[in-house]
Protein backbone atom coordinates (compact mmCIF):
# COMPACT_ATOMS: atom_id res chain seq x y z
CA UNK A 1 0.00 0.00 0.00
CA UNK A 2 2.93 2.34 0.53
CA UNK A 3 3.30 2.73 -3.24
CA UNK A 4 -0.36 3.51 -3.79
CA UNK A 5 0.30 7.24 -4.11
CA UNK A 6 2.89 6.80 -6.87
CA UNK A 7 0.48 4.45 -8.66
CA UNK A 8 -2.34 7.00 -8.54
CA UNK A 9 0.14 9.66 -9.66
CA UNK A 10 0.98 7.63 -12.77
CA UNK A 11 -2.66 7.38 -13.80
CA UNK A 12 -3.25 11.10 -13.21
CA UNK A 13 -0.14 12.06 -15.17
CA UNK A 14 -0.99 9.68 -18.01
CA UNK A 15 -4.52 11.06 -18.23
CA UNK A 16 -3.26 14.65 -18.28
CA UNK A 17 -0.64 13.81 -20.93
CA UNK A 18 -3.31 12.22 -23.13
CA UNK A 19 -5.66 15.18 -22.64
CA UNK A 20 -2.98 17.64 -23.71
CA UNK A 21 -2.01 15.38 -26.63
CA UNK A 22 -5.64 15.53 -27.76
CA UNK A 23 -5.46 19.29 -27.39
CA UNK A 24 -2.57 19.38 -29.86
CA UNK A 25 -4.88 17.71 -32.38
CA UNK A 26 -7.94 19.76 -31.56
CA UNK A 27 -6.57 23.27 -31.44
CA UNK A 28 -6.73 25.30 -34.63
CA UNK A 29 -4.04 27.74 -33.44
CA UNK A 30 -0.49 26.38 -33.93
CA UNK A 31 0.79 28.31 -30.88
CA UNK A 32 -1.79 26.58 -28.68
CA UNK A 33 -0.78 23.27 -30.23
CA UNK A 34 2.89 23.91 -29.47
CA UNK A 35 2.15 24.87 -25.87
CA UNK A 36 -0.05 21.80 -25.37
CA UNK A 37 2.75 19.68 -26.83
CA UNK A 38 5.18 21.14 -24.29
CA UNK A 39 2.82 20.37 -21.41
CA UNK A 40 2.27 16.85 -22.76
CA UNK A 41 6.04 16.30 -22.90
CA UNK A 42 6.41 17.65 -19.36
CA UNK A 43 3.89 15.07 -18.11
CA UNK A 44 5.66 12.35 -20.11
CA UNK A 45 8.91 13.40 -18.42
CA UNK A 46 7.18 13.10 -15.06
CA UNK A 47 6.15 9.56 -15.97
CA UNK A 48 9.78 8.81 -16.86
CA UNK A 49 10.75 10.13 -13.40
CA UNK A 50 8.20 7.74 -11.94
CA UNK A 51 9.86 4.90 -13.85
CA UNK A 52 13.14 5.75 -12.14
CA UNK A 53 14.79 7.20 -15.24
CA UNK A 54 15.69 10.60 -13.83
CA UNK A 55 18.34 11.38 -16.41
CA UNK A 56 16.04 10.64 -19.34
CA UNK A 57 13.28 12.65 -17.71
CA UNK A 58 15.57 15.66 -17.44
CA UNK A 59 16.73 15.15 -21.05
CA UNK A 60 13.09 14.94 -22.14
CA UNK A 61 12.32 18.22 -20.39
CA UNK A 62 15.41 20.02 -21.70
CA UNK A 63 15.33 18.79 -25.28
CA UNK A 64 11.61 18.39 -25.99
CA UNK A 65 9.90 20.90 -23.73
CA UNK A 66 12.83 23.29 -23.99
CA UNK A 67 14.72 23.27 -27.26
CA UNK A 68 12.21 21.71 -29.65
CA UNK A 69 9.32 23.80 -28.33
CA UNK A 70 11.31 27.00 -28.80
CA UNK A 71 12.21 25.91 -32.32
CA UNK A 72 8.54 25.27 -33.13
CA UNK A 73 7.38 28.57 -31.65
CA UNK A 74 10.16 30.38 -33.48
CA UNK A 75 9.04 28.98 -36.83
CA UNK A 76 5.35 29.61 -36.09
CA UNK A 77 6.08 33.23 -35.20
CA UNK A 78 8.49 33.71 -38.11
CA UNK A 79 6.07 32.36 -40.70
CA UNK A 80 3.20 34.21 -39.01
CA UNK A 81 0.88 31.22 -39.30
CA UNK A 82 -2.74 32.12 -38.76
CA UNK A 83 -5.29 29.85 -37.17
CA UNK A 84 -6.82 27.62 -39.78
CA UNK A 85 -10.42 28.04 -40.78
CA UNK A 86 -10.83 24.39 -41.64
CA UNK A 87 -8.62 22.24 -39.46
CA UNK A 88 -9.00 18.93 -41.19
CA UNK A 89 -9.32 18.17 -44.83
CA UNK A 90 -12.54 16.26 -45.36
CA UNK A 91 -14.81 14.38 -43.03
CA UNK A 92 -13.83 11.12 -44.73
CA UNK A 93 -10.14 11.78 -44.08
CA UNK A 94 -10.81 12.63 -40.45
CA UNK A 95 -12.85 9.47 -40.04
CA UNK A 96 -10.15 7.36 -41.70
CA UNK A 97 -7.50 8.83 -39.41
CA UNK A 98 -9.59 8.25 -36.31
CA UNK A 99 -10.36 4.65 -37.33
CA UNK A 100 -6.71 3.83 -38.12
CA UNK A 101 -5.51 5.36 -34.85
CA UNK A 102 -8.25 3.58 -32.91
CA UNK A 103 -7.39 0.23 -34.43
CA UNK A 104 -3.70 0.78 -33.69
CA UNK A 105 -4.43 1.72 -30.07
CA UNK A 106 -6.65 -1.33 -29.71
CA UNK A 107 -3.96 -3.60 -31.12
CA UNK A 108 -1.31 -2.20 -28.79
CA UNK A 109 -3.64 -2.50 -25.80
CA UNK A 110 -4.46 -6.08 -26.75
CA UNK A 111 -0.75 -6.88 -27.06
CA UNK A 112 0.00 -5.24 -23.72
CA UNK A 113 -2.77 -7.11 -21.93
CA UNK A 114 -1.60 -10.42 -23.39
CA UNK A 115 2.07 -9.99 -22.44
CA UNK A 116 3.88 -13.21 -21.48
CA UNK A 117 3.07 -13.92 -17.87
CA UNK A 118 0.21 -11.49 -17.75
CA UNK A 119 -2.29 -14.32 -17.63
CA UNK A 120 -0.96 -17.37 -15.88
CA UNK A 121 -0.82 -20.36 -18.17
CA UNK A 122 -2.14 -18.65 -21.26
CA UNK A 123 0.03 -17.47 -24.09
CA UNK A 124 -0.87 -15.02 -26.86
CA UNK A 125 1.05 -16.78 -29.60
CA UNK A 126 0.11 -20.43 -29.89
CA UNK A 127 3.52 -21.46 -31.24
CA UNK A 128 5.22 -20.13 -28.13
CA UNK A 129 3.00 -22.04 -25.71
CA UNK A 130 5.41 -24.67 -24.55
CA UNK A 131 4.38 -25.91 -21.15
CA UNK A 132 4.22 -29.63 -20.59
CA UNK A 133 0.49 -29.89 -21.21
CA UNK A 134 0.62 -28.52 -24.74
CA UNK A 135 4.04 -29.71 -25.85
CA UNK A 136 2.58 -30.75 -29.18
CA UNK A 137 2.14 -27.14 -30.29
CA UNK A 138 5.84 -26.39 -30.03
CA UNK A 139 7.25 -25.56 -33.44
CA UNK A 140 10.84 -24.62 -32.68
CA UNK A 141 12.34 -26.76 -29.92
CA UNK A 142 15.38 -24.50 -29.73
CA UNK A 143 13.20 -21.46 -29.05
CA UNK A 144 11.22 -23.46 -26.56
CA UNK A 145 14.39 -24.44 -24.71
CA UNK A 146 15.55 -20.83 -24.69
CA UNK A 147 12.21 -19.76 -23.33
CA UNK A 148 12.29 -22.41 -20.64
CA UNK A 149 15.77 -21.25 -19.70
CA UNK A 150 14.82 -17.60 -19.33
CA UNK A 151 11.12 -17.43 -18.57
CA UNK A 152 9.85 -13.96 -19.35
CA UNK A 153 7.40 -12.54 -16.93
CA UNK A 154 6.03 -9.11 -17.73
CA UNK A 155 2.78 -9.69 -15.92
CA UNK A 156 3.24 -8.49 -12.39
CA UNK A 157 3.86 -4.97 -11.17
CA UNK A 158 7.27 -3.50 -11.96
CA UNK A 159 9.91 -3.95 -9.32
CA UNK A 160 10.50 -1.06 -6.97
CA UNK A 161 13.42 1.12 -8.03
CA UNK A 162 16.64 0.06 -6.38
CA UNK A 163 18.01 3.07 -4.43
CA UNK A 164 21.55 2.42 -5.67
CA UNK A 165 20.27 2.39 -9.26
CA UNK A 166 18.34 5.63 -8.87
CA UNK A 167 21.35 7.32 -7.27
CA UNK A 168 23.72 6.35 -10.08
CA UNK A 169 21.31 6.75 -12.98
CA UNK A 170 23.40 9.12 -15.10
CA UNK A 171 26.61 7.24 -14.24
CA UNK A 172 25.17 3.94 -15.38
CA UNK A 173 23.79 5.40 -18.62
CA UNK A 174 27.13 7.05 -19.36
CA UNK A 175 28.92 3.79 -18.62
CA UNK A 176 26.76 1.94 -21.14
CA UNK A 177 26.93 4.76 -23.68
CA UNK A 178 30.68 5.12 -23.68
CA UNK A 179 31.53 1.40 -23.56
CA UNK A 180 28.97 -0.68 -25.46
CA UNK A 181 27.64 2.04 -27.75
CA UNK A 182 30.68 4.20 -28.31
CA UNK A 183 30.75 3.89 -32.11
CA UNK A 184 27.03 4.51 -32.39
CA UNK A 185 27.48 7.61 -30.25
CA UNK A 186 30.14 8.97 -32.61
CA UNK A 187 27.96 8.18 -35.64
CA UNK A 188 25.10 10.01 -33.95
CA UNK A 189 27.25 13.09 -33.58
CA UNK A 190 27.90 12.98 -37.33
CA UNK A 191 24.15 12.70 -37.90
CA UNK A 192 23.59 15.81 -35.80
CA UNK A 193 26.32 17.64 -37.72
CA UNK A 194 24.76 16.62 -41.03
CA UNK A 195 21.36 17.77 -39.77
CA UNK A 196 22.76 21.16 -38.79
CA UNK A 197 24.45 21.66 -42.16
CA UNK A 198 21.36 20.38 -43.95
CA UNK A 199 19.05 22.70 -42.06
CA UNK A 200 21.20 25.71 -42.95
CA UNK A 201 21.44 24.60 -46.58
CA UNK A 202 17.68 24.08 -46.83
CA UNK A 203 16.60 27.27 -45.13
CA UNK A 204 18.91 29.74 -46.85
CA UNK A 205 17.64 31.82 -49.72
CA UNK A 206 18.65 30.62 -53.16
CA UNK A 207 20.29 33.42 -55.10
CA UNK A 208 19.11 33.81 -58.65
CA UNK A 209 22.15 35.18 -60.46
CA UNK B 1 4.27 -0.20 -8.77
CA UNK B 2 2.13 -0.01 -11.88
CA UNK B 3 2.24 -3.08 -14.15
CA UNK B 4 4.14 -2.85 -17.41
CA UNK B 5 0.96 -3.27 -19.44
CA UNK B 6 -0.40 0.07 -18.25
CA UNK B 7 2.74 1.90 -19.36
CA UNK B 8 2.50 0.18 -22.74
CA UNK B 9 -1.17 1.09 -23.10
CA UNK B 10 -0.40 4.71 -22.21
CA UNK B 11 2.38 4.93 -24.77
CA UNK B 12 0.18 3.17 -27.33
CA UNK B 13 -2.59 5.72 -26.83
CA UNK B 14 -0.08 8.57 -27.13
CA UNK B 15 1.31 7.02 -30.32
CA UNK B 16 -2.18 6.57 -31.75
CA UNK B 17 -3.06 10.20 -31.01
CA UNK B 18 0.11 11.25 -32.81
CA UNK B 19 -0.74 9.04 -35.78
CA UNK B 20 -4.26 10.44 -35.92
CA UNK B 21 -2.80 13.94 -35.94
CA UNK B 22 -0.45 13.10 -38.79
CA UNK B 23 -3.35 11.74 -40.84
CA UNK B 24 -6.03 14.28 -39.97
CA UNK B 25 -4.33 17.65 -39.64
CA UNK B 26 -3.44 19.81 -42.63
CA UNK B 27 -1.03 22.25 -40.97
CA UNK B 28 2.41 20.76 -41.58
CA UNK B 29 3.84 22.29 -38.37
CA UNK B 30 1.22 20.48 -36.30
CA UNK B 31 1.99 17.28 -38.24
CA UNK B 32 5.64 17.61 -37.18
CA UNK B 33 4.53 18.12 -33.56
CA UNK B 34 2.48 14.94 -33.73
CA UNK B 35 5.54 13.09 -35.09
CA UNK B 36 7.48 14.26 -32.05
CA UNK B 37 4.70 12.95 -29.84
CA UNK B 38 4.98 9.52 -31.47
CA UNK B 39 8.75 9.45 -30.83
CA UNK B 40 8.15 10.45 -27.22
CA UNK B 41 5.66 7.58 -26.84
CA UNK B 42 8.35 5.19 -28.13
CA UNK B 43 10.68 6.55 -25.43
CA UNK B 44 8.17 5.69 -22.70
CA UNK B 45 7.92 2.13 -24.05
CA UNK B 46 11.70 1.69 -24.07
CA UNK B 47 12.12 2.96 -20.52
CA UNK B 48 9.22 0.84 -19.26
CA UNK B 49 10.76 -2.28 -20.80
CA UNK B 50 14.17 -1.37 -19.40
CA UNK B 51 12.57 -1.44 -15.96
CA UNK B 52 10.63 -4.62 -16.62
CA UNK B 53 13.64 -6.58 -17.89
CA UNK B 54 15.87 -5.42 -15.05
CA UNK B 55 16.63 -7.50 -12.00
CA UNK B 56 16.33 -6.38 -8.39
CA UNK B 57 15.15 -2.93 -9.34
CA UNK B 58 18.20 -2.17 -11.48
CA UNK B 59 17.06 -1.38 -15.04
CA UNK B 60 18.67 -2.56 -18.26
CA UNK B 61 20.53 0.53 -19.37
CA UNK B 62 20.84 -0.42 -23.07
CA UNK B 63 17.20 0.58 -23.57
CA UNK B 64 17.78 3.92 -21.89
CA UNK B 65 20.77 4.57 -24.15
CA UNK B 66 18.62 3.77 -27.18
CA UNK B 67 16.03 6.17 -25.81
CA UNK B 68 18.73 8.83 -25.54
CA UNK B 69 19.61 8.18 -29.19
CA UNK B 70 15.95 8.65 -30.11
CA UNK B 71 15.92 12.05 -28.40
CA UNK B 72 19.03 13.11 -30.34
CA UNK B 73 17.64 11.90 -33.66
CA UNK B 74 14.33 13.66 -32.88
CA UNK B 75 16.20 16.91 -32.34
CA UNK B 76 17.99 16.51 -35.68
CA UNK B 77 14.73 15.60 -37.38
CA UNK B 78 12.99 18.70 -36.04
CA UNK B 79 15.84 20.93 -37.27
CA UNK B 80 15.61 19.43 -40.78
CA UNK B 81 11.82 19.36 -40.76
CA UNK B 82 11.45 22.98 -39.76
CA UNK B 83 14.03 24.02 -42.37
CA UNK B 84 11.94 22.15 -44.95
CA UNK B 85 8.81 23.92 -43.69
CA UNK B 86 10.53 27.31 -44.03
CA UNK B 87 11.61 26.39 -47.57
CA UNK B 88 8.08 25.23 -48.36
CA UNK B 89 6.63 28.47 -47.01
CA UNK B 90 8.99 30.45 -49.25
CA UNK B 91 7.90 28.47 -52.30
CA UNK B 92 4.16 28.16 -51.64
CA UNK B 93 3.36 30.97 -49.14
CA UNK B 94 1.43 28.43 -47.11
CA UNK B 95 2.01 25.72 -44.52
CA UNK B 96 -1.04 23.69 -45.54
CA UNK B 97 -0.40 20.26 -46.99
CA UNK B 98 -3.17 20.94 -49.52
CA UNK B 99 -0.90 23.45 -51.23
CA UNK B 100 1.50 20.63 -52.12
CA UNK B 101 -0.37 19.29 -55.12
CA UNK B 102 1.95 20.04 -58.02
CA UNK B 103 2.40 16.39 -58.90
CA UNK B 104 -1.34 15.79 -58.76
CA UNK B 105 -2.30 18.57 -61.18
Amino acid sequence: MEYAISNILFYILALLAIIFACNVLRSSNPVTSAMSMAVCFAFTAAILFGLGAQFLGIVQLLVYAGAILVLFLFVVMMLDVKAEERKTSRFATALTGAVIAGVLAGMIANLAINLPGAKNGSCPVKALCCDEASAACCIDPKAAAAQAEAPENFGGPLAVVNPSASDNDATAIAGTLYTSYNIQFVILSFALLAATVGAVALARKIRKD
Amino acid sequence: MVPLAHYLIFSGILFAIGLAGVIIRRNIIVILMCLEMMLSAANVTLVAFSRARGTEGIPVYDAQVLSLFIVAVAAAEVAIGLALIVAMFRARKSVETTSLNTLKD
